[in-house]
């Protein structure tokens, strides 16, 4: 979420200076909030760079390897699946979601009856939990589940190396669809109304009004959709551990980075490989939410 | 995704608000030529796509409910209604399989994560919205700064440091107070009530502090409740990030009786995976907190949210 970056020096005084009582009660204040912030989310970052420089094992660091650990990454032929499936995962979900969000956002703010309703519907699976929806999934889905039993297939969708991944893939394109409405209902309202006036005097009809105007208008809430899907695809994990009882199976079909790094770090107890994980990831994220701040973030502070 | 994208906030008020906004839909027509028909054409697009969207979205969730009504052998057949009508998958659920205890866990620490998160956002939000202290910017830099840190970088160092605690050496793997300690603060909470606290005419304190209130008092018995819709808006969001979490829960509260309801879901599916209906039952009860708060106090969370100012 683009966050509005106060405007303000991050140094210097404030116009008129406050009373030391004032100071002491302001840093009475956040001092708890700042402690956890600094133990439990900036310390962390240091602590896990720390942590991939070692052979750690249970019992803590055994052997600092320098940067080996990011080297063996590079060469573990299942964090290469991890990847691998990662990035299938994202170029298909990204997508679908967009597409699946921008089609509820344009339905949903047509004059239809019920449009509250809708919106809240729509918005719902969103809201719900992972584990909730993917036991949901998980029963459609079966072999004797009704998804089969109407378009006529047999197969086990979750547990078929080749529909595994493709199938978490739908459930979660269409779980955070919501979302992505939202994000674009908000972009529409930015379209100005007139242009639809023009067009629908020059004759364009609804389909061309849609490809020629509302698309082309909506480039900024694409790319924001577009970033923000993609830093959420790249850190799935919950429905690939359900599902596979966190195997990342069938035979790896599911193992997502973020599953790497849960099992190299809690089921090998391999905590240095698995932080630097971690680290490889952050790095990836951060590329992107930079991004995200670069295109979004100015413009939301003025 | 573990942990959904935060809801963006305008859209949020758009979504509550029922008053139609014409857009795509353009105004009245004025004799334009071919309007007729183009808008005959809009509405059947838009109500052709409506119908396979409430398919989409509704099948799924009646489907559930309904076999969450049926006795196991029904389960196998595929009538829409049940021809018994029972809460039986229910009643195991809640009992036998212990999702009674799993809910009561969920809610102990839902409530608990939402109080502490909502109070400490508040009060720092304040600090940082009125009170002027040497790095103030700085120090809310940092705030803002948490919001890129993903939990998935935190995973490794979160749990070392819950295994074998700096210091102390206390392990709190496994126990409420680890799971709560490493959620009991929101970057996004506080971030959402100083923006809220910004927007509060400076008088209302003024009159206090002249009254001869301390800056506690000031907070607590004048700010706090002029900030009512935020308080509300931010406890229904950490309430349902805490009452939905998956991935913290299922690392740290490892053992049966620490389990979250969502937790249970997911071990209740791995071991017993084809009791269809009782797993329907428990993934209703799951859902039911989440649809309460959403369906009564979705007003809040929209006046909190508006007058937040933030969009996303």
């Amino acid at each position: 979420m683009a966050i509005a970056v106060p405007k303000r020096r991050l140094f210097g005084r404030t116009k008129r200076p406050g009373s030391t009582r004032e100071a002491l009660v302001g840093y009475a204040f956040v001092f708890v909030p700042m402690a956890v912030f600094l133990l439990f989310f900036i310390y962390p970052i240091g602590y896990a760079v720390y942590i991939s420089r070692y052979d750690w094992g249970i019992l803590g660091p055994l052997e600092n390897l320098g940067w080996k650990n990011y080297s063996h990454l590079w060469h573990d032929t299942l964090f290469r699946r991890a990847i691998k499936n990662t990035i299938e995962y994202t170029v298909w979900v990204v997508p679908a979601q967009m597409a699946l969000g921008l089609l509820l956002a344009v339905v949903v703010n047509q004059r239809i009856k019920f449009r509250t309703f809708f919106r809240g519907a729509f918005y719902f699976p969103a809201l719900a939990s992972s584990a909730a929806i993917t036991s949901i999934a998980l029963y459609l889905l079966n072999i004797n589940g009704l998804f089969n039993k109407v378009f006529g297939f047999h197969r086990a969708w979750f547990y078929d190396t080749q529909t595994a991944l493709p199938a978490i893939t739908a459930l979660n394109a269409w779980t955070t669809s919501g979302t992505m409405m939202l994000f674009y209902l908000a972009a529409l309202q930015a379209i100005p109304t007139d242009v639809y006036e023009a067009a629908a005097i020059d004759g364009a009809g609804p389909w061309r009004q849609f490809w020629k105007i509302t698309f082309p208008l909506l480039k900024p809430g694409h790319f924001f959709v577009a970033v923000v899907s993609i830093i959420g695809a790249m850190k799935v994990f919950d429905q690939n551990y359900i599902v596979s009882r966190g195997t990342g199976g069938p035979d790896y079909a599911t193992y997502s980075v973020v599953l790497y790094i849960y099992n190299t770090a809690i089921k090998d107890s391999a905590l240095g490989l698995a932080a630097a994980a971690g680290v490889v990831l952050f790095i990836i994220i951060f590329l992107f939410t930079i991004v995200q701040w670069a295109l979004f973030g100015r413009q939301e502070a003025n | 995704m573990s942990e959904p994208a935060a809801p963006p906030l305008a859209a949020l008020d758009e979504l509550a608000a029922g008053e139609p906004v014409a857009v795509g839909a353009a105004g009245p027509p004025v004799g334009i030529p071919g309007r007729a028909r183009s808008e005959l054409i809009q509405r059947l697009l838009t109500y052709g796509a409506l119908t396979a969207l409430a398919l989409l979205f509704f099948v799924p969730f009646i489907w559930s409910v309904s076999t969450s009504l049926k006795p196991l052998p029904e389960t196998a057949n595929f009538s829409l209604l049940p021809h018994t009508w029972t809460v039986a998958a229910y009643k195991e659920a809640w009992t036998q399989y212990n999702f009674a205890r799993y809910m009561a866990n969920s809610a102990i620490v839902s409530v608990a994560i939402t109080f502490t998160s909502v109070f400490l956002a508040a009060l720092g939000g304040y600090a940082f919205a009125r009170l002027r202290f040497p790095g103030r910017n700085l120090l809310f830099f940092v705030v803002l700064g948490t919001l890129m840190i993903p939990d998935q970088l935190r995973l490794v160092p979160i749990y070392r440091m819950l295994t074998i605690f700096p210091v102390t050496h206390w392990n709190l793997v496994d126990t409420y107070q680890g799971y709560w300690a490493i959620r009991m603060v929101s970057a996004t909470a506080l971030f959402l009530m100083r923006q809220y606290f910004l927007t509060i005419p400076r008088d209302l304190e003024e009159a206090a502090v002249l009254d001869g209130a301390g800056y506690f008092k000031t907070f607590w018995r004048v700010m706090l409740p002029l900030a009512g819709p935020a308080l509300a808006a931010i406890a229904i969001l950490e309430f349902q990030g805490t009452w939905n979490d998956f991935f913290w829960a299922n690392l740290l509260l490892q053992s049966p009786q620490h389990w979250t309801m969502q937790v249970g879901l997911a071990q209740f599916f791995w071991s017993y995976g084809t009791l269809w209906n009782d797993l329907m039952a428990a993934s209703v009860i799951a859902l039911l907190p989440v649809v309460i708060v959403y369906l009564f106090f979705q007003r809040y969370f929209v006046a909190g949210v508006a007058s937040a100012g933030v969009k996303g």
